[in-house]
């Protein structure tokens, strides 16, 4: 139970700025979810939470309380690690109590709340096995028994289901948004997967090359992108990104107009963003686009068409649902204006009218 | 009725063919195997082997040089001289002193250094060279430094030594049958240290580093980590170096066959210059031989219980 904040918290390795200014004010009991490509700063900046990389500059608060330079065992903060970090010579019950054991607690309180742990993730019949004669699921539960026991003011996960195949990250994502809602604790979690990052979040923090570029509710990030970097990286298929002429009325796309009323002025457009599936496909001569669809994949629940746009170039467009388009055919497509982004030379997005009043 | 015609095409193409003619089970799992690994067999056998057996049948000969006709089987007759022989028990539990001490103070300063040098400081590279500097100058070097070392007329041991109060005057202590057999263990110290300081820095920096911050998440102290995470992950190499260096140190006699040669009195005479003195000074190599088989089993017996408690208890 805490509140985490960040003041301008910064990191640098000699002359190389790692992290610039980094402000967060997460709330106790919040699910926060640092996301980025690899490289970003994103494990390193939990790393600083977690107490096992020194803070450069700024201030670090839990509760109020000045914590940049405590100890990581006196911060009261609990970490799952990506490779899991299990004492390989411990058995798992002796894992999961080895903080327990650090302290001196009495045995048979040990042994009670492991075995409460265990049971709550499902390892009651595992508790006297070695992390080697576990399957990676298991060794990821005992990982979390480990972290719940300590019942921290804190939970960090480093991209705990990377090395996890899908099916079981699917079930440990599951599991870990159950554990939080049990537990309702605070919780930071580092992931570069952006679904992960989308159905686990409260907020999600987007980072890249060492800022951060918009702080958000997954439906804000993806309704409202900051800049073109959160617009392409949150969203799969990814967005489709095209240049325009700005004009004070609309745009021009590939010789035709587009209004977009809910932009304001979009003078200073340089580049539009649509999302695959913000695109409607019509008959042809209707479309306000001309396009071949090259590759069409029949999902099932979508049909994914890569289309080539006259004047424009390779787009991709999702449609809810079988049509039935082959490749090689001839396309109309509609781009839906209230769902369309535009860019500005810097690429930040223009924000839109409604989010401006609201 | 497609089904069926692919049944029926499959069950022909499976009608079973006559087998072929087997190989006997005897030539295929009994010999076969022995024959591939006949190369390496053939030469343990006559590197290792035939010059042990050689050995060991010498300890039950009379083998002389200087009374050549007198040669020949003699049965358990060396072995019943070696039982009341007041030198053997003498230099066996020299043997044991020497072994135990030399072994103990390399190991742990061995440690000492390993984890030191798994820290970052300046100079580092070039302090790691001179630790493993001792392991590469030639023994015989090393002893007949030491043994000048401890001389008082041209060393500086003794005359440290006295200035600190452990010598009552700067002397020999290579001349007294009390301390004799400390001036070879400091030698040996010397020149073992690095050994374990190698092997077990090699052990240490394979300790992932997430186990040191799990454990600092978890709140281990300093200590706990030590005792909690690197001692265990260091037993198993702990365990191979201890058994090796004793069964070398043991067999080891060099450093006190040039600094003391066994004496003064005996009082630095180990298992090993006992046999090397027997065989080339005495020039019998049947009681010499005689010895070597008790160290042998002395040896054998200690790294079968060194490798039982090694699995008893490293889980790793």
């Amino acid at each position: 139970m805490a509140r985490i904040q960040l003041n301008d918290v910064k990191k640098s390795y000699g002359d190389v700025n790692v992290l610039r200014d980094i402000n967060l004010d997460i709330q106790d009991g919040e699910f926060i979810v640092l996301v980025g490509p690899s490289g970003c700063g994103k494990s390193t900046l939990l790393r600083m939470i977690a107490g096992l990389e020194p803070i450069s500059g700024g201030d670090f608060m839990i509760d109020g309380e000045r914590m940049n330079d405590v100890r990581p065992r006196d911060r009261d903060i609990a970490m799952v690690f990506q490779s899991y970090a299990l004492y390989p010579h411990m058995d798992v019950a002796r894992n999961m109590g080895f903080s327990m054991e650090i302290r001196g607690d009495a045995a048979e309180e040990r042994k009670s709340k492991v075995a409460a742990a265990a049971e709550t993730l499902g390892l009651s019949k595992l508790t006297n096995r070695l992390p080697k004669a576990l399957s990676g699921g298991q060794r990821q539960r005992v990982a979390m028994g480990r972290a719940i026991i300590r019942d921290p003011r804190a939970f960090l996960f480093d991209e705990p289901l990377s090395n996890l195949d899908a099916a079981l990250r699917v079930e440990m994502r599951l599991e870990i948004a159950r554990l939080h809602q049990k537990l309702g604790a605070t919780m930071i979690y580092v992931t570069h997967d952006q679904v992960e990052a989308l159905t686990l979040a409260d907020r999600i923090v987007v980072l890249e090359g060492g800022d951060i570029q918009q702080v958000g509710s997954p439906l804000e990030l993806y309704e409202r992108p900051a800049n073109k970097f959160v617009a392409q990286f949150i969203g799969s298929p990814t967005m489709n990104v095209v240049p325009v002429e700005g004009g004070a009325g609309g745009i021009t796309l590939a010789g035709s107009k587009l209004t977009l009323p809910h932009l304001g002025d979009t003078s200073a457009a340089v580049e539009l963003g649509i999302r695959p599936e913000h695109i409607d496909v019509v008959a042809p001569d209707q479309g306000m686009l001309k396009a071949v669809a090259d590759v069409v994949e029949h999902l099932g629940s979508d049909t994914n068409i890569y289309a080539r746009v006259e004047g424009i170039g390779p787009m991709m467009v999702r449609v809810h649902g079988n049509i039935p388009a082959r490749s090689g055919d001839l396309l109309g497509l509609n781009i839906q204006p209230l769902n369309a982004h535009i860019f500005a030379a810097d690429g930040t997005a223009l924000r839109r009218a409604d989010a401006i009043a609201a | 009725m497609e089904g069926r015609a692919v049944i029926a095409r499959a069950t022909k193409t499976v009608v079973p063919r006559r087998p072929r003619a087997r190989r006997s089970l005897y030539l295929q799992y009994l010999v076969e195997p022995f024959a591939y690994l006949s190369p390496a067999i053939v030469l343990i056998g006559t590197v290792i082997l035939i010059p042990l057996i050689i050995g060991i049948s010498y300890s039950f000969q009379s083998i002389e040089l200087l009374r050549p006709f007198d040669s020949g089987w003699v049965g358990f007759e060396n072995y019943a001289a070696l039982w009341s022989d007041r030198k053997f028990w003498i230099a066996l539990e020299n043997t044991f002193f020497w072994t135990f001490w030399s072994v103990s103070l390399q190991f742990l300063l061995g440690l000492g250094l390993a984890l030191l040098l798994n820290t970052q400081f300046f100079g580092k590279r070039l302090f790691q060279a001179l630790v493993f500097l001792p392991w590469a100058v030639p023994t015989f070097l090393s002893a007949l430094t030491w043994a000048w070392l401890f001389n008082p007329v041209i060393g500086p041991l003794p005359h440290w030594l006295a200035d600190l109060g452990i010598l009552s005057e700067p002397y020999n202590i290579l001349g007294d049958p009390e301390l004799a057999i400390w001036g070879p263990i400091m030698a040996n110290i010397w020149f073992g240290v690095p050994f374990f300081a190698i092997t077990l820095l090699a052990a240490l920096q394979s300790i992932p580093g997430e186990l040191y911050e799990a454990a600092e998440i978890d709140g281990a102290s300093a200590w706990q980590t030590f005792s909690k995470i690197t001692l265990p992950f260091l037993a198993p190499m702990i365990a191979i170096t201890v058994m090796l260096r004793t069964i070398w140190i043991a067999n080891f006699a060099d450093l006190i066959f040039v600094m003391t040669g066994g004496g003064p009195a005996n009082s630095t005479q180990i298992l090993s210059t006992y046999i090397f003195t027997t065989a080339f000074r005495k020039l019998d190599f049947g009681y010499a031989s005689t010895i070597a088989v008790a160290l042998l089993l002395i040896l054998l017996i200690y790294s079968l219980i060194v490798l039982w408690l090694r699995k008893k208890l490293i889980k790793i």
